[in-house]
């Protein structure tokens, strides 16, 4: 897939979306065009980073990184979000590994530049201080799930997430990688899958796993997912969720 | 029950300390002292954050709620940080409960005074930014930590923090709230308390537990222990 040209496609960012006009005009100028590829690393624990990602359709994963090599992955970042809130933030390292978890496209922006804007554009500032307190949440959320939710309504909130992130229904995903990032065994993601596909919510064919009842996945989903997507609706003024439109706010 | 702060006080918060004077003076008129009171709740999920808290002693724990009121412990915060930290990202309301978890003191201030203040591009919003990030890297740890590490390293870890954050080496705990912060049941609490004390690690009697020996203890945490305490060494740079 070849890295999309038109600068303005960078709107499909919801937070450079929400950038008025004249300080998205201004911003689009520092914002180049990258294709990311299924299991590409944006960057290692421990890495200086030197861009930040505002993914259009492209989902990345960040995978906390343990000393002895063992991952579990604290939130995803799509179309709603960037990745690189500790550049902004004054962190220059971080302790996460960022992995792409669907290809796609994005666009990068230098960490100096990221920074300049940060300090000098009052609207960006804000936005990008909200995004951070809904990440916050949805990490927060990740814990809470890893605590006290089964495998099976952990897999749903993880592909419900992808799913809102995502442009099709179809997720190119092995059950080693979804392992690796919930940090549980792949047997266990293999058992919760089975369940899911004959619950019929799911198809889990060679390497994809096609979501079939979306309002089913709702249905059996922990409260983490909804928590999130509110968060989400009142930080940033809409919800991650396909299907967010139609609930009751609460 | 708080009262003005009249003069300098030795800054015990190292947000506030690492103002520069002139900013901390223009702060100092607005701070007000308050005392954090075990279990007290300073917000619950959702409430508006009023005041925002400066802890100079004590800890504050920041809770999680899941489905039918489950709690899960994914934070604390001592002298090193600040309890309020949604206002200062633009968020009014609280996203999760805080607790007091360790007696202790803390430099209040009302939500709309820290905006100014943040508002003026000073120090302290870069100070924020930084305690954000540490933040950041203490919830994710949670996130880990929470799947992989055994109660027993779990409670040590919170121990350890809690240690670091209280002045003395005795403070109140029940065991009903280690079960609440850590997400397990409480008989699981007991076990892995009992088997610390046995160890002679720890002394715990009604509600009050007692650090005993703290290297053997910094030995038997999980490593996510030794990264939270570099990451808030590195917060002020």
């Amino acid at each position: 897939m070849l890295a999309t040209a038109n600068p303005n496609d960078a709107q499909k960012n919801y937070l450079l979306a929400a950038l008025p006009e004249d300080e998205f005009t201004r911003v689009k100028s520092k914002l180049e065009p990258v294709s990311l590829k299924l299991g590409e690393v944006l960057y290692e624990s421990g890495d200086k980073m030197n861009y930040a990602y505002f993914p259009t359709t492209a989902i990345v994963s960040m995978l906390y990184v343990m000393e002895n090599g063992a991952t579990a992955e604290i939130g995803v970042v799509g179309n709603d979000g960037v990745l690189g809130v500790s550049l902004f933030m004054g962190g220059e390292t971080t302790t996460n590994r960022a992995i792409i978890q669907s290809a796609g496209n994005a666009f990068k922006m230098k960490d100096k530049d990221l920074k300049a804007e940060f300090a000098q554009v009052r609207v960006f500032q804000n936005l990008l201080l909200r995004y951070t307190q809904a990440l916050l949440t949805q990490i927060s959320l990740t814990a809470v799930c890893n605590r006290l939710h089964s495998v099976e309504q952990q897999l749903c909130r993880w592909l419900l997430l992808s799913h809102d992130r995502l442009n099709s229904d179809v997720l190119v995903m092995t059950h080693d990688l979804i392992s690796n990032m919930l940090g549980v065994r792949r047997e266990g993601v293999t058992l919760a899958a089975q369940k899911l596909a004959k619950r019929k919510l799911i198809k889990n064919l060679r390497g994809t796993i096609t979501v079939v009842d979306r309002q089913g996945l709702e249905e059996a989903v922990c409260e983490c997912y909804s928590v999130v997507n509110n968060e989400y609706n009142r930080l940033l003024g809409r919800g991650m969720s396909r299907t967010f439109s139609k609930r009751e706010p609460c | 029950m708080s009262k003005p702060v009249k003069q300098n006080p030795p800054i015990a918060n190292r947000i506030l300390a690492a103002l520069p004077i002139k900013e901390y003076q223009r702060l100092l008129p607005k701070l007000e002292q308050t005392n954090l009171i075990f279990a007290e709740n300073i917000y619950k999920l959702g409430d508006i954050i009023r005041y925002v808290y400066f802890p100079t002693s004590g800890v504050v724990s920041l809770l999680a709620r899941g489905e039918e009121g489950e709690m899960l412990e994914i934070g604390v915060v001592g002298n090193e940080g600040v309890v309020g930290l949604p206002v200062f990202l633009g968020v009014e309301t609280s996203g999760n409960h805080a607790i007091v978890q360790g007696d202790g003191t803390a430099l209040r201030i009302k939500t709309e005074a820290f905006l100014k203040e943040c508002g003026r591009n000073g120090s302290l919003p870069k100070l924020l930014q930084r305690y954000t990030h540490a933040l950041l890297m203490q919830v994710s740890q949670t996130v880990l930590c929470t799947r992989l590490h055994l109660i027993e390293a779990r409670l040590i870890c919170l121990l350890l923090m809690m240690h670091d954050r209280m002045k003395t080496d005795e403070f109140k705990i029940t065991q009903e709230f280690l079960s609440k912060m850590l997400g397990v049941r409480r008989e699981a609490v007991s076990k892995s308390a009992a088997n610390l004390q046995q160890r002679k690690l720890i002394a715990y009697s009604r509600g009050i537990v007692s650090i005993i020996n703290r290297m053997a203890l910094e030995a038997a945490a999980c490593k996510c222990y030794k990264i939270l305490k570099e990451e808030y060494a590195n917060l002020q740079g």
